[in-house]
C-alpha cells in the first residue's frame, strides 16, 4: 500500500515536476483535475500556472484545488463557445470574456465576424469590463469593431477607454464615444481594416 | 473658507483632467534609459524619468522576434516605481511564478526586466521585499483573482500553440 502511494507520487512528480511546489495532497488533487483535463483534450498549461500562482501567493490547498477545477470547467466552457480549433491563448482569453460576463452568444458571434486569432478581441472585451465598463456595452462595442479592426487598434481602443475614465468619464459613455469614433474610421474605404487613433477629449 | 478651499479643488481637478499630449517616442526613449546600466546622468534625469515611468506602468512592446518553434514572441519590458523597495521580483504565469526567475534591476527606484512572451494572456504581479503583492499599475487588473492578492493582465496576439 505504502509503496503504491509512493509510486503514485513518484509518478506525478515525473508528469509534473513543477507541481512538486505543491504539499502532496493538493498536488494529488491538482493532478487529478490536469490529467482529466489533458483527457478531454483541454490545454493543461493554464491549470499548472493557477497551481503555481496559488502556492506562490501562499493560498490553502484547498482553494488551489478549487481554483484549477473551476478554470478547468471554464476552459471547457471556452472551447464550446469558440470551437475545437480555438488556440490555448484563444481559450484563457475566452475563459477572461466569460467570467468578466459575455455570453457564450457574444462569443460566438465574435468567431463569426473576425478571423482568428481571437486572443486579443476577448481580452480587449474581459480588459474592459475590469476597467468598470458594463459587460453588455464591452461586448457591443468589441463586436462593433472586430469586423475590421487590427489586434492593434483593439488594444488602442481599449486604452483610450481606460484614459477617458481614468479622466472622469462614465465607462459605458466613454466605451460609447470611442467606438463610434472607431467604427467611423473602420467603415471608411480608403482605409480598410484600421481603427483611428482616437482623438483625445 | 471654504468657499476659497473649492476653488483650489476645482482648479486642480480641471488641470487634471486637461488632455495629456505625449511624444511618441516617449516610451521607448524612457525605456532606453532604464535598460542602460550606470547611466552618467540617471541622477540628473532622474526626477523625469520616475514621472514617465510612473505614467507608463509597466508593459512595453519591444521587439518581435520567431523562436526555433516557429512560435512569434515579442519581448516585453516590465516597469515598476518602487524607491522604497530593496528587492522586486516580476512573478507570473510565464514563469511558473516563480519569484527566482524574474528578478528586476533597479536605476535610482525604477525597477524593471524584460520577458520574451509568446501569444496569450498572462497573469503576473510584482512580489515587493519577498512578501508584498502588487498590481501593475499601469496594466489592465485580473478581476479574477481567487487568492486574494492583486494581478494584472498582459496580453500578446498573433497565433499561439
Amino acid at each position: 500500500m505504502i509503496v503504491a502511494a509512493l509510486l503514485l507520487a513518484v509518478q506525478v512528480i515525473a508528469q509534473n515536476p513543477r507541481l512538486e511546489r505543491l504539499d502532496p495532497d493538493t498536488r494529488s488533487a491538482v493532478t487529478i483535475v490536469v490529467d482529466s483535463a489533458r483527457g478531454a483534450g483541454l490545454p493543461v498549461e493554464p491549470l499548472i500556472q493557477r497551481a503555481l500562482e496559488g502556492t506562490s501567493k501562499g493560498a490553502a490547498g484547498a482553494r488551489i484545488v478549487a481554483a484549477v477545477r473551476r478554470l478547468a470547467a471554464d476552459l471547457g466552457a471556452a472551447r464550446v463557445a469558440l470551437g475545437t480549433g480555438a488556440s490555448t491563448p484563444e481559450l484563457e482569453a475566452g475563459v477572461a470574456a466569460l467570467r468578466a460576463g459575455a455570453t457564450p452568444q457574444v462569443i460566438a458571434h465574435l468567431r463569426d465576424v473576425r478571423r482568428p486569432p481571437l486572443t486579443i478581441a476577448l481580452s480587449v472585451l474581459a480588459d474592459l469590463v475590469a476597467s468598470g465598463v458594463p459587460a453588455d456595452s464591452a461586448a457591443t462595442a468589441v463586436l462593433a469593431l472586430a469586423p475590421k479592426a487590427r489586434d492593434a487598434d483593439l488594444v488602442e481602443f481599449r486604452r483610450a477607454v481606460e484614459h477617458d475614465i481614468a479622466l472622469g468619464a462614465p465607462p459605458g459613455a466613454a466605451t460609447s464615444v470611442r467606438v463610434n469614433a472607431g467604427a467611423d474610421f473602420a467603415n471608411s474605404p480608403s482605409s480598410p481594416g484600421t481603427v483611428p487613433r482616437p482623438r483625445r477629449p | 473658507m471654504f468657499e476659497h478651499d473649492d476653488d483650489i479643488v476645482e482648479r486642480m481637478i480641471r488641470q487634471l483632467r486637461r488632455p495629456v499630449s505625449l511624444d511618441p517616442g516617449l516610451a521607448a526613449r524612457v525605456m532606453g534609459e532604464i535598460a542602460a546600466p550606470a547611466h552618467p546622468g540617471i541622477g540628473r534625469t532622474w526626477p523625469w524619468l520616475a514621472a514617465a515611468a510612473a505614467v507608463l506602468g509597466a508593459v512595453v512592446i519591444a521587439h518581435p522576434w520567431t523562436r526555433g518553434s516557429g512560435t512569434s514572441t515579442a519581448a516585453f519590458q516590465f516597469v515598476l516605481v518602487a524607491p522604497q523597495a530593496a528587492s522586486v521580483s516580476l512573478v507570473g504565469d510565464f514563469n511558473d511564478w516563480d519569484p527566482a526567475r524574474s528578478p528586476m534591476r533597479t536605476a535610482q527606484g525604477v525597477w524593471a526586466t524584460v520577458v520574451p512572451l509568446a501569444p496569450g494572456r498572462y497573469r503576473y504581479a510584482f512580489l515587493v521585499n519577498g512578501v508584498e503583492w502588487r498590481a501593475d499599475p499601469g496594466a489592465p487588473a485580473a478581476k479574477d483573482d481567487e487568492f486574494d492578492t492583486p494581478s494584472s493582465v498582459v496580453t500578446v496576439g498573433g497565433r499561439g500553440s
